[in-house]
């Protein structure tokens, strides 16, 4: 070792520290130079998120509150709120009890039976109009092929319809249920892995029977997972679009965001009333909002889950299996297969007769330049707007964790990003139909407000995701990179980045699923010469080209489930939970 | 003028309340030279190092590296961390885990635009100073707990700082690998002579490598000497409490001089030099001696009546417990050979516990040794 010292330091002892000196930063230029940026950024999503809403309240109240008094004016607005609430409630009740029993058919799995843990995530992957087209095709009350099935049944036979009726509420809220299912069952079992199975293993050992344990140890360790799925849950629950309006139109059942769109699509189109429908949604989407921020606090962003994870030592349960199949093929098969058989015939009838299957329907689409276009656009906008919000979410997810001198901007950046969650796409979608065709920025009809409004809503997310990523990154090889004489630019270059890798390329992938199936928003929005996939669908579902809309549902499917797969391969195995 | 010059220093955490974590804190640092900076848990010396590498803001007080202002809260100077040209080594080694060792420990030199220390090859030449050299192109998930410690050390020379921040950077070893890896630091200092503030709260890892020790205590530095003056000579009662003196024997004066648990002291300084009539005398375990009840005292000593709380055995030597007037004191006594009968000790026993007053410390009511000049003294026993 000792020969190599005066190699190493030519010049050992001698003053090294010349170097920088006389290079004075002044904390104010530097710390005001990034303030007026980080405050142009807080401005920049401030004008995205909340000029719509406040767009939309403007013109509710325009005329002395005459969206008010239109909307409100006749008694059937109560209806429609009675409505989104049962459906509301019924679907988060619906949800609860499967995606909590799932969660726990999920720790209980056996060994190798594990890579079924995923399968009940997948009907977040499956485009939400897709599969409620594929139960109208399985459960409409004529037509309908598993309703034809059953009605082979001896205690069937005598019925010309039915027997079941996919257009009444009971129903509405099934499928709805099924779809929320999935998000409770993420917040679940990543609650439950961050039980530690020494907790209820020390209940055991203290004398806890099974169930004992259950209600004593972790139900109330699950609380906090619990409440926060649920409130994601009835938050959704409410903001519900695409089974309501394509179940219930036809049948008179309108709930506040259906009743919202038909205000803006049917004559007479009044806007003012359109807002004024959506303020409940908008009230109690802020208050969620606001009332979680204040009662979780900081805190909650730094939760980790320290436990071995409770799944480890369980017994195993070959029930758990069975369960976990059977909601996948209830809950995804069952509507995809009704997809497919549209799809595959030439027109859609109780019956099926697999001599007549072609593959006409996808020539079809493909041969509908307006399809085409559509798809093209969707994969377009979606790709865009990713490519804009996850940059936007990582700036977000920085200040949020490291931008404690910004004390007032990083506050109001916390309740900015946290607003989309609690507000419904549609709400959004009207929002933005209303700032974007006016002064000073008129983008109706381009594909610009469709990437607009993609970024607005996807914004909780893409921080969100990297948020948790950062987090469990932790400070030190950033702090080490600083001190090594990397600048802030140099160290989100050189080692966030490369260290941010897969969960960034995961949240890129999984927002683009989410994106690429978006429905709500891009109604509101869309324009007749620019659609998207989920638009497209539904103007061919209400004109009864059938097969085609099958055909259209199935690509969509197809391309979510590839956004999947590369989600999958670019995020790790544990992608999915970062939801 | 000294290298490093920290003056008022002063860290408070906002909150409710806020949290003043240090309190008008100096300290001077010399070319070449290794300060440590020693306090129990919570004390704020983690704090006062992230302070001096820029990694967190001070609220009051200037630092000053090598006649260059880095921070002065009343002009608001803030240098950030990039732009101090420091080192520094963190306690959980911090080796970012997509770079191989090589480029850990090239990228001070890389971020800093210094291709020609590159070229020359002073990331292997320190490399080999660590004895890593073999392990250049590893990744640090495959190194093990020392040699992910001895990168990092790497990392934070390479460059040449003009100051390098340790922070309980031996904490994560094992008790062996840390002897080791701390007589290796001992060594590569004594070479380089880099100027290096290191945080511990282990004594003996202060006394070993410290050319200074400042001792902390809740946000402040309560002495600041060589290893040798802090040992011997520690200024407060905190300070000897926290290096090891740690049996506290009340004194007071009455009218026949002073008394300590009752007894007469055996040389108390009865001169001018100590103004009020309470203090406390703090004593190293090994400097009580433990006597059987009717066993001469050595000549000169003070001689106190107690009873043994509890006897421990420690191969060479007995740590024995002994209550007086109230008071637990420990006392380590040697158990070889004629002292053989400590080993016997039970509890209930009664003995003699004895010591020189010339071995202890005196404090006063404060806390803090009386000062003759600048110099902290021990009192000196009446001599005849
Ligand atoms: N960001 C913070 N906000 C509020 N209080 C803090 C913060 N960081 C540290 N503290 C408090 O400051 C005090 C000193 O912390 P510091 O980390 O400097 O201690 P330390 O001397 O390094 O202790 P240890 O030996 O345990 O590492 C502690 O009481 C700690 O709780
Ligand atoms: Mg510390």
């Amino acid at each position: 070792m000792t020969a190599t010292v005066e190699q190493a330091f030519p010049d050992a002892g001698s003053d090294g520290g010349g170097r920088l000196s006389g290079l004075r930063t002044s904390t104010r230029a530097r710390s005001t130079s990034s303030r007026v940026a980080l405050g142009a950024f807080v401005l920049v999503l401030a004008y995205l998120v909340l000029v719509p809403l406040f767009k939309l309240q403007q013109l509710a109240v325009a005329d002395d509150f005459r969206g008010y008094r239109v909307a409100f004016g006749d008694g059937r607005i109560w209806e429609t709120v009675r409505t989104t609430v049962y459906l509301a409630v019924g679907s988060l009740a619906i949800a609860m009890v499967l995606g909590t029993g799932l969660a726990f058919a999920a720790s209980r799995l056996p060994v190798r039976w594990r890579g079924l843990r995923s399968l009940p995530v997948l009907p977040i992957v499956v485009p939400g109009i897709a599969s409620v087209t594929g139960w109208i095709f399985l459960l409409s009350p004529r037509p309908g092929y598993l309703n034809a099935a059953l009605r082979n049944l001896p205690w069937w036979n005598h019925l010309e319809q039915g027997p079941v009726d996919v257009y009444s509420l009971p129903w509405i809220i099934l499928i709805t249920g099924f779809g929320l299912t999935s998000f409770v069952y993420l917040f679940v079992s990543s609650g439950l892995s961050g039980i530690s199975s020494e907790h209820v293993e020390a209940a055991e050992v203290a004398g806890s029977s099974s169930i004992g344990v259950f209600f004593r140890v972790i139900l109330p360790l699950l609380r906090p997972a619990l409440v926060y799925g649920a409130g994601i849950a009835l938050l959704l629950g409410l903001g519900q679009f695409a089974p309501p309006l394509l179940l219930g139109t036809n049948t008179g059942i309108s709930v506040l965001t259906t009743d919202m769109y038909a205000a803006t699509s049917q004559s007479p189109v009044d806007y003012g009333a359109a807002a004024a429908i959506g303020s409940p949604l908008l009230v109690f989407g802020l208050l969620v909002v606001i009332g979680q921020k204040a009662f979780l606090g900081d805190q909650a962003r730094f939760v980790t889950h320290g436990g071995k994870g409770f799944q480890a030592r369980r017994r195993s349960s070959p029930l758990s299996v069975l369960a976990i199949v059977l909601y996948c093929l209830v809950a995804t098969v069952l509507p995809i297969t009704g997809l497919l058989l549209v799809a595959l015939s030439p027109f859609w009838s109780g019956t099926l007769d697999p001599g007549t299957f072609s593959l006409d329907s996808f020539r079809t689409v493909f041969g509908q330049s307006d399809i085409v276009t559509a798809i093209l656009t969707s994969l377009t906008a979606s790709l865009l707007a990713v490519l804009i919000v996850v940059p936007i979410g990582f700036v977000c997810a920085s200040v949020l964790l490291r931008g404690q001198r910004f004390r007032i901007l990083r506050q109001v950046l916390d309740y900015l990003v946290a607003v989309p969650l609690g507000i419904p796409a549609v709400v959004f979608g009207a929002g933005f139909l209303l700032t974007y065709s006016a002064p000073p920025f008129i983008l109706y009809g381009t594909k610009s407000v469709i990437v607009l409004v993609y970024v607005t809503i996807m914004l909780p997310f893409a921080t969100r995701m990297l948020l948790t990523g950062m987090t469990a990154l932790g400070s030190s090889y950033i702090e080490a990179s600083r001190v090594s004489g990397a600048g802030l630019l140099g160290t989100n270059l050189r080692i966030l980045a490369p260290l941010l890798r897969s969960t960034a390329a995961g949240a890129v992938a999984l927002i683009f699923v989410l994106l690429a199936q978006e429905f709500g928003a891009s109604l509101l929005v869309r324009s007749s010469t620019t659609q998207v996939m989920g638009t497209v669908l539904f103007d061919y579902y209400t004109n009864g080209a059938y097969p085609t809309v099958a055909a259209v549902a199935l690509i969509m499917t197809a391309v979510t489930a590839a956004g999947v797969v590369v989600a999958l391969v670019l995020g790790g195995r544990n992608a999915l939970d970062k939801l | 003028m000294s290298h490093i010059r920290v003056t008022g220093l002063g860290k408070t955490f906002p909150g409710k309340p806020p949290v003043t974590v240090v309190k008008d804190l100096d300290l001077e640092v010399e070319q070449g030279e290794f300060l440590v900076l020693l306090g129990p848990s919570g004390c704020g010396k983690t704090t006062t190092l992230r302070c001096l590498a820029g990694l967190e803001s001070p609220t009051e007080g200037s630092i000053t590296f090598a006649n260059r202002t880095v921070f002065d809260a009343a002009r608001r100077v803030d240098v950030p961390p990039n732009k101090r040209n420091i080192g520094m080594v963190f306690q959980s080694y911090a080796l970012w885990p997509h770079m191989t060792v090589r480029r850990n420990i090239g990228y001070p030199l890389k971020v800093r635009g210094r291709k020609q220390e590159l070229s020359e090859g002073w990331v292997e030449k320190t490399a080999a100073l660590v004895d890593c050299g073999a392990l250049l192109d590893r990744y640090p998930g495959q190194l093990s707990g020392g040699q992910q410690q001895r990168v990092a050390l790497a990392r934070g020379l390479v460059a040449r700082p003009d100051l390098v921040l340790f922070d309980e950077p031996l904490s994560n070893l094992d008790a062996r690998l840390r002897d080791s890896v701390r007589a290796e630091l001992h060594e590569l200092h004594r070479r380089l002579r880099y100027t290096a503030v290191f945080v511990t709260h282990d004594q003996s890892e202060a006394l070993a490598l410290g050319d200074r020790l400042a001792i902390m205590n809740a946000g402040r530095i309560e002495q600041y000497d060589t290893p040798q003056r802090v040992f011997e000579q520690p200024r407060t009662e905190y300070v000897a409490a926290f290096i090891g003196m740690a049996n506290r024997l009340p004194v007071e004066r009455g009218h026949e001089g002073w008394t300590c648990a009752g007894a007469p002291l055996v040389g108390l300084p009865g001169d001018g030099t100590i103004d009020g009539d309470r203090g406390a005398l703090r004593l190293r375990s090994d400097d009580l001696l433990v006597l059987r009840p009717n066993e001469p005292a050595p000549a000169g000593a003070t001689v106190l009546r107690g009873s043994v709380a509890d006897a421990e055995y420690g191969g060479r030597h007995m740590d024995v417990v002994v209550v007086v007037a109230g008071q637990r004191l420990h006392a380590r006594v040697p158990c070889g050979g004629s002292d053989g009968w400590a080993r016997q000790l039970v509890a209930n026993d009664a003995v003699q516990v004895a010591f020189m007053t010339s071995d202890a410390r005196f404090y006063e009511g404060s806390g803090t040794a009386p000062a003759v000049g600048a110099d902290p003294v021990t009192p000196q026993p009446v001599q005849a």
